[in-house]
């Protein structure tokens, strides 16, 4: 057991099924049970990482809550983590405590965003994470529990309770867990977090607040311009002016577009050229009001080509892609990526 | 007999830390006061303000009224919008349309 002094309350119960409905009926959970926080496996995730329990990692100043590496431990044990797992829960909340990504405001909105985790590098390997057949499905425990784990750190320690400061419409499946690792094996493009500014060789997390995807189904185009087309309706549900919206290429659809020699950026710039349509059109499918508006100027999803983030995962069998609009806009919450320290 | 031992667990929760903070005194009336109406930027968050406005003009005399609109209802209020508030209001009503 770890000799590192602990702070939080402790309670004692007769057993592990008694904590689990202690825990349910305190709200301390997602709605599924949690492995008891032990003061033993708390310790063992601490002594993994070798960082103070009392360690600041962040602070979520709305509601004048400071997140301890203790606290993360505590709910990274109740999602089911493994002590291998715990840098990259804390690298996750240090992200998720970036001002620009206003984790108040992404956690409480009827918008009802969830947190979409990407891992980089070759931690992902390491810890058997998913990033192919069934990428954003059940079944990996380090995708599973990852991103559980993020989730309990918002209901838990933010205090983001679902119908009490989280109000959001429709919710998210995504808000149980929504944590891949990027398919940089079938990928012919530079990892995202390479993209991003970190070292070749590194490992990172990368947190965006991720709306309902939209999935995009083209089994006929055998070229660029023929699969990247069919993004343009999906890309549109997104709404206009995105400062980010997030576009996940299946390794069929990428195969084809590597094969042909497109770049990233060529990927970008044809996204973000077709996905333009008459203002007229955002007005009709009420994105916008016709009050003053230029009704036959085109406009964009994207603000930019830059704004389109694309990452590649998913299983070989199927031509099926996915794109993600981001909660306000994509502006008003922006992605983060942060270095794992292992 | 051997008695089980009891399973110690950990509070994964975090109080929020208390700010020294107290309700501003509240006018007996507002005659004589002026009134900033703050919105909040979404759809009709400045009509409700009006309305509020309206309602409030028929029982009392102001002495002038502050309109704002903080447009960006994902961020907090610019501070100079709220040092002007502050500076030139006695009351300040805020409103969450949608």
């Amino acid at each position: 057991m770890s000799t590192q002094p602990l702070t939080s309350e402790l309670f004692e119960f007769d057993s592990a099924t008694d904590v689990i409905e202690h825990y349910f009926r305190a709200g301390w959970t997602d709605g599924l049970p949690v492995v008891p926080p032990t003061p033993e496996r708390v310790g063992e995730f601490l002594d993994y990482v070798g960082r103070s329990p009392s360690e600041i990692l962040g602070t979520e100043p709305t509601k004048g809550r400071v997140i301890t590496v203790e606290k993360v431990a505590i709910n990274a044990v109740m999602a089911g983590c493994l002590p291998e797992y715990f840098p990259v829960a804390l690298a996750a909340i240090e992200a998720l405590c970036e001002p620009q990504f206003n984790l108040h405001a992404i956690t409480v909105s009827t918008m009802g965003a969830a947190v979409l985790a990407v891992v980089n590098g070759p931690i992902a390997n390491d810890l058997a994470m998913n990033s192919s057949v069934s990428v954003f499905g059940p079944g990996h425990r380090a995708n599973a529990t990852i991103g559980r784990a993020i989730r309990l750190v918002i209901i838990n320690v933010t205090g983001a309770l679902p119908g009490v400061l989280d109000k959001a419409t429709l919710g998210h499946p995504g808000k149980y867990t929504w944590c891949i690792a990027e398919g940089e094996d079938v990928s012919p493009w530079e990892p995202m977090h390479v993209e991003r500014g970190m070292a070749e060789g590194s490992s990172a997390i990368t947190l965006f607040a991720g709306l309902s995807a939209t999935q995009v189904s083209n089994h006929t185009g055998n070229y660029p311009e023929a699969i990247l087309t069919s993004f343009r309706d999906a890309m549109f549900s997104a709404g206009y002016g995105q400062g980010e919206v997030v576009v996940v290429l299946c390794p069929e659809h990428v195969g084809y577009l590597g094969g042909a020699g497109w770049s990233k950026a060529d990927v970008k710039g044809f996204l973000h050229e077709n996905a333009q349509r008459r203002i007229a059109e955002w007005v009709s499918a009420g994105h916008m009001s016709p009050d003053g508006a230029d009704l036959e100027a085109m406009l964009a999803t994207a603000q930019s080509a830059d704004s389109i983030t694309v990452l590649v995962a998913g299983g070989f069998a199927g031509a099926f892609s996915q794109v993600i609009p981001l909660w306000g806009g994509g502006s008003n919450s922006q992605s983060v990526c942060k270095e794992i320290r292992n | 007999m051997v008695i089980a031992e009891r399973l110690q667990v950990l509070d994964p929760t975090v109080q929020a830390i208390p700010e020294d903070a107290v309700v501003a005194r509240r006018p007996d009336t507002l005659d004589g006061k002026v009134i900033g109406l703050l919105a909040n930027g979404k759809i009709n968050s400045e009509e409700i303000l009006a309305l509020t406005q309206e309602v409030l003009a028929d029982r009392y005399e102001f002495a002038g009224v502050v309109a704002r609109n903080k447009r960006n209802a994902s961020r907090p209020c610019p501070e100079h919008i709220i040092d002007e508030l502050v500076e030139r209001c006695d009351v300040v009503i805020t409103s969450s349309g949608d």
